[in-house]
């Protein structure tokens, strides 16, 4: 490891935000499993170590009837996974937590690192677009809140400035009869990647809401295609149509090792007919 | 000879040279306290300054799991945390599964059931077969699977160790309880 840096656990969001702010070449450390491999490689250097597990605002796992779920920046990935009122309500979620990584990784790797990583193929972030996630942010300035869907700018890029920290996640609250599905295609059963993670919501109203990772440079909300899903009616034969119709709004990348644009828009398809099916069954129940 | 700290393709371990950073954590059972480097991983401290041996670095990069030990009951890559970051923690290594020059169960299974050949993997493995029965005493063969999904090994084809883990589990469901 090139990097030579010194470590600092705030134990405030005060102190935190300060020390980014006084501290050029810090990185934020969470649970690791993304930046210490990359220090390792030196394809990130850094000067300082920010550890933010020690804040009592990154460790809120609460949910508030009416307001919806908030998620702080420390909460772990198998915390999101053992959570069965998380289950209950925001299936999709606790299904993309369960297929990330290995169980040890599930244990250190946080739900907001796996968004503030910005990887286009984030697990995490496919069923938090479907439920308007917000995403809070804050800097020794003041804080704002910005849409998750507007957080990501490229690969492995985000409107996050270097002064500012992500404190957590929040989700609205759902209507009863509002169901959730993550579908993912890995190579390999177990700990992979996936080539394709989609999560797809049907609302209390009946509105398909449909997002989509690792087919473009970011994971995205597929705005165009659920407007053209409006005016048709959410049945077992729409789901034909999804199929076809889901590939037209993606941009896998020509040089990935992981597998060929062709075949990402073929599972894509394929997971969004199934995707469907299994909603329309859950809401048969 | 590399040098280390200049060459970008070099992944040992060299003290960063860095002020020392105080640490207290109970490994095993027994209190340590010691003055760290702070770029050190918990997998250099456990092997370099405990001299314990018993956890491997395998890829280094938490794929392959033969890393794991048992941190505060959950298990962990020990190669992607580092060291400071397990402050007051309580750390369980393979070294820490026998009792009193005893093999627990487990270990006594994964040599009956012949659950490793070279052995490389095989104390990752245990760890994260340990915290699978404390949090699910009685596993399908499906749950065992997905308990040791973090765990490669290449010689075994797993079958002996998933039958090794079940035959544990079933022991120590009728001997210790």
């Amino acid at each position: 490891m090139i990097s030579k840096f010194d470590y600092y656990k705030a134990d405030s969001l005060e102190k935190a935000v300060g020390f980014l702010s006084e501290k050029p070449g810090t990185k934020v450390l969470a649970g690791g499993t993304d930046l210490m491999i990359l220090l390792r490689r030196n394809k990130e250097t850094c000067r300082h170590l920010l550890d933010i597990k020690g804040i009592p605002e990154a460790n809120v796992l609460s949910f508030t009837p009416g307001e919806g779920l908030f998620i702080g920046a420390a909460i772990t990935v198998n915390e999101i996974c053992e959570d069965n009122g998380i289950r209950e309500k925001y299936a999709a979620l606790s299904e993309a937590a369960d297929s990330l990584a290995s169980y040890q990784i599930r244990n250190r790797a946080t739900l907001v690192g796996n968004i503030c990583n910005a990887s286009p193929g984030a697990d995490l972030a496919a069923p938090l677009l479907v439920y308007n996630g917000k995403v809070h942010i804050s800097s020794k300035e003041g804080n704002r809140v910005v849409e998750l869907k507007d957080f990501f700018t490229g690969v492995k890029k985000t409107v996050l400035k270097e002064n500012e920290l992500v404190v957590g996640i929040s989700i609205p609250d759902v209507e009863p009869g509002d169901s959730s599905v993550y579908l993912r295609k890995s190579r390999i059963k177990g700990h992979d990647l996936c080539n394709v993670g989609l999560a797809l919501r049907l609302t209390a109203e009946r509105e398909l809401l449909l997002a989509i990772a690792a087919v473009a440079t970011t994971p995205i909300r597929l705005t165009e295609l659920e407007a053209s899903i409006k005016e048709k009616e959410i049945t077992p034969e729409l789901a034909e149509w999804l199929g076809d119709e889901i590939r037209k709004y993606m941009n896998p990348r020509r040089n990935s090792i992981r597998s060929s644009p062709e075949y990402r828009l073929h599972i894509a398809g394929v997971l969004a007919k199934k995707g469907l099916l299994n909603l329309l069954e859950k809401g048969a129940n | 000879m590399c040098n280390h700290h200049e060459n970008k393709n070099c992944f040992e371990y060299v003290d960063s040279q860095m002020p020392r950073v105080f640490l207290e954590l109970v490994v095993n059972g027994e209190k340590v306290q010691e003055l760290i480097d702070p770029t050190m991983t918990l997998l250099n401290f456990l092997r370099i300054n405990l001299k314990l041996f018993g956890t491997k670095e395998g890829c280094g990069e938490g794929e392959c799991g033969a890393c794991t030990i048992i941190m505060n009951n959950r298990t962990v890559n020990s190669c992607l945390v580092l060291a400071i970051e397990a402050q007051d923690a309580d750390i369980l290594t393979v070294e820490g599964l026998s009792k009193d020059g005893e093999l627990s169960v487990l270990q006594q299974e994964f040599i009956k059931y012949d659950a490793l050949q070279c052995g490389f993997c095989t104390p990752g493995m245990l760890m994260s077969a340990r915290a699978l029965l404390d949090r699910n005493p009685d596993p399908t063969t499906e749950e065992v699977k997905e308990g040791i999904a973090g765990n490669f090994c290449r010689c075994t084809g797993y079958q002996t160790i998933v039958d090794a883990i079940l035959s544990a589990a079933k022991r120590e469901r009728e001997e210790l309880r």
